[in-house]
């Protein structure tokens, strides 16, 4: 009898826990910490993504959240020093607790931070180029939404070689660790395609003219310029330097060459033809003129918010993109993983195929961590800025 | 090659404006500024601002450039001179001069960017002009005028020996009745208006950015420890020497070695000749 008597009362008190749960869980937020450069070198990339992000959070929230679980971002402004993207990183993972990182967004602050993040366990959506930001084995829980360094590299040597038709290159890097470490890869990667560069060099991203070192490119015969720095200083005073010589090579690169700064450091703006640089399917002009529909109409939330009256679009919209897929992945990743275990995630994530996304379709395995394919890269032609997206180069 | 050297010259005689900037300051105060380098980065945004900002006439742009590098100066000054020297002998001008440089390149960051803006065009020239081109020679003639105007200034008139009297022997200067406070004050407030005047002359060679002050803090000391504390003839030829190394290292050698090159003839010039070359050496009297 006394045992009959306390078996409802253990049910009634299970049940009850199992409510408690269910509606603790209803109430725990999901955090998200967001390490952005929104001061100091390369911020207006990070405040572009930053208008994805924040879209992306104010729109999920609006909608009930991830299963009746809200998001709070916490942004942390690394002002684009590693250091300080280290000390925020240990502060979001350690003391915040949060269950997902995005960023940080230079690939230089990800080299400190990246590590960090993985010893603390934490998911971390990395969003710069360099290939060392990502490893399933030292990284796990790292899965890299941007393209990566090779990609832009393999496609402005595709556009030079097999579009152009032209071989007899020399490649122009800088000195920063970025610039040293592209300007090496691309020469092994043109190698492996069988392509000598006819010259090479890396300059100080500082250099006050590049005269020298194009009437070096032109005497050794080369028929197109591959600069790969991310400085726009640099990019603008190579241009002025061809321009000024009259020297109408093409110049392909890296997308510091598409920049809208560079627009200003030019001489004259004809010395902005002729130039093209590795950029994305999502934000590029179709033969309609149009673009993608999911970029299409992202823009047109945006529009607002990023465009003074409601007009033009002034940024390269491919970071706003990028910053809004970021959260839209976590809400992904959340929905196949039943909530936000950090192993579960990580699985969820490992298993992802094709997901839709506005800047790219992403794909995950378990041995690979790059989803950004191949295949949504594009070359663009760099003086075709038009409401944040290019034309494409044929 | 030709235009590797005509560069090289450029750029060395903006490290030579700049040494020439320290060496007003350290005439009376005996401190090497941090902030030095940043006086020029001022006078370009400074000169950018009012040209290509305001629309207003070259020459508002060069007096903003020149205001605005003196009252810097003044501040410098203020803010991280006056009071460190007269509680302390030692160096902490240098975390003081430090963190006001930071924090002043840090603010010019947040206001006018991180990304290089353009200089305008001072003069009518069309951009085919190579060599001859305004931006190479308008930074050389200038550091050669100023080198020039400060030894005028220092053997020709009253303020000038003043200088000089507090550069050879404060204490004594002050015993004779000098306001050295003062002179101390006006000599940053010349420093500040010519780096600013070099800035906006050499605007169009380095586009107005933020981030040039401490390189040409640490590129302007290599030519004064090079050409010799103290000495303006020495600070310009150091500035040219070094202009030229670099950019004849880069041409041979590539950019990955400009750097080195340039600290190692610092280590040679201050291992051979420690004074520099025209500096004059420092006797102790026992």
């Amino acid at each position: 009898m006394f045992h009959l008597l306390r078996l409802p009362r253990k049910l009634a008190a299970s049940l009850a826990l199992a409510c408690i749960a269910t509606l603790a869980q209803a109430n725990d937020v999901i955090r998200i910490g967001w390490l952005s450069s929104l001061t100091g070198p390369l911020s207006s990339a990070a405040q572009a993504e930053n208008q994805g992000v924040q879209l992306a959070v104010a729109e999920i929230n609006a909608a009930g959240g991830i299963n009746g679980r809200k998001l709070e971002l916490l942004t942390r402004d690394t002002a684009g020093d590693p250091t300080k993207a280290v000390n925020l990183a240990q502060q979001l993972a350690f003391s915040e607790k949060v269950h997902f990182i995005i960023g940080p967004v230079n690939s230089g602050e990800g080299l400190g931070a990246t590590p960090v993040i993985a010893r603390a366990g934490v998911p971390n959506l990395v969003i710069g180029a360099l290939e060392e930001l990502t490893d399933p084995v030292k990284y796990p829980r790292a899965f890299r939404l941007i393209n990566t360094n090779r990609q832009w590299i393999s496609t402005a040597n595709n556009y030079a070689l097999k579009t152009l038709k032209r071989s007899r290159i020399a490649l122009i890097g800088d000195t920063t660790g970025y610039g040293t470490a592209s300007a090496k890869t691309a020469t092994e990667m043109l190698e492996a395609a069988g392509v000598k560069p006819v010259y090479t060099v890396l300059v100080d991203p500082n250099k006050t003219d590049l005269t020298d070192e194009l009437a070096k490119a032109r005497a050794a015969g080369a028929d197109v310029i591959m600069p790969w720095s991310a400085a726009t200083g640099l990019v603008g005073r190579l241009l002025n330097a061809r321009g000024d010589m009259g020297w109408n090579v093409p110049v392909v690169g890296h997308t510091a060459l598409m920049a809208p700064q560079i627009r200003k450091l030019l001489n004259k703006p004809e010395y902005w033809e002729n130039v093209v640089a590795a950029g994305y399917a999502s934000t590029t002009f179709g033969a309609d003129g149009k673009l993608p529909p999911a970029t299409a109409a992202l823009m047109e939330k945006v529009r607002s918010r990023i465009a003074p009256g409601g007009g033009e679009i002034e940024l390269l919209f491919w970071w706003v993109a990028m910053g809004y897929d970021c959260v839209k992945v976590i809400e992904h990743a959340v929905k196949a993983a039943g909530g936000t275990d950090p192993a579960a995630i990580q699985k969820a994530l490992e298993n992802t195929r094709e997901l839709r996304g506005v800047f790219a379709n992403y794909s995950w395995s378990p041995t690979d961590r790059n989803g950004f394919p191949d295949g949504d890269m594009v070359p663009n032609i760099a003086n075709t800025l038009r409401d944040g997206a290019f034309k494409l180069a044929r | 090659m030709l235009s590797a050297l005509v560069a090289g010259l450029a750029t060395g005689a903006v490290f030579a404006a700049t040494a020439l900037a320290y060496n007003v300051m350290f005439s009376t105060s005996k401190v090497l500024s941090v902030t030095t380098g940043h006086l020029p980065m001022l006078g370009g945004v400074a000169g950018a601002y009012v040209i290509a900002g305001l629309g207003l006439p070259w020459w508002l742009g060069l007096l903003a450039a020149m205001g605005t590098g003196a009252l810097f100066g003044l501040l410098t000054e203020l803010v991280a001179i006056r009071r460190v020297l007269a509680r302390s002998d030692e160096h902490l001008w240098l975390l003081s001069t430090l963190a006001l440089a930071t924090m002043v390149q840090q603010a010019v960051g947040l206001w006018w960017g991180t990304e290089p803006r353009p200089f305008p065009r001072l003069i009518p020239q069309d951009f085919s002009a190579g060599l001859a081109d305004q931006k190479f020679w308008l930074p050389i003639a200038l550091a050669v005028a100023m080198a020039g105007g400060l030894e005028l200034f220092y053997s020709r008139t009253m303020a000038g020996k003043l200088f000089v009297a507090m550069s050879e022997d404060a204490f004594a200067a002050r015993a004779r009745g000098i306001p050295t406070d003062r002179i101390r004050v006006a000599s940053y407030a010349l420093a500040g208006a010519l780096g600013g005047l070099a800035g906006f002359a050499a605007g169009q060679l380095t586009f107005a950015y933020f981030a040039l002050g401490l390189t040409l803090t640490l590129n302007g000391f290599i030519a004064l420890a090079v050409g010799g504390l103290g000495s303006n003839v020495g600070a310009l030829i150091g500035g040219f020497a070094l202009g030229l190394l670099n950019a004849l290292a880069s041409y041979w050698f590539g950019g990955e070695y400009q750097q080195t090159i340039a600290v190692g003839l610092l280590m040679v010039v201050l291992l051979v000749k420690p004074e520099g070359l025209l500096g004059s050496k420092q006797v102790r009297p026992v």
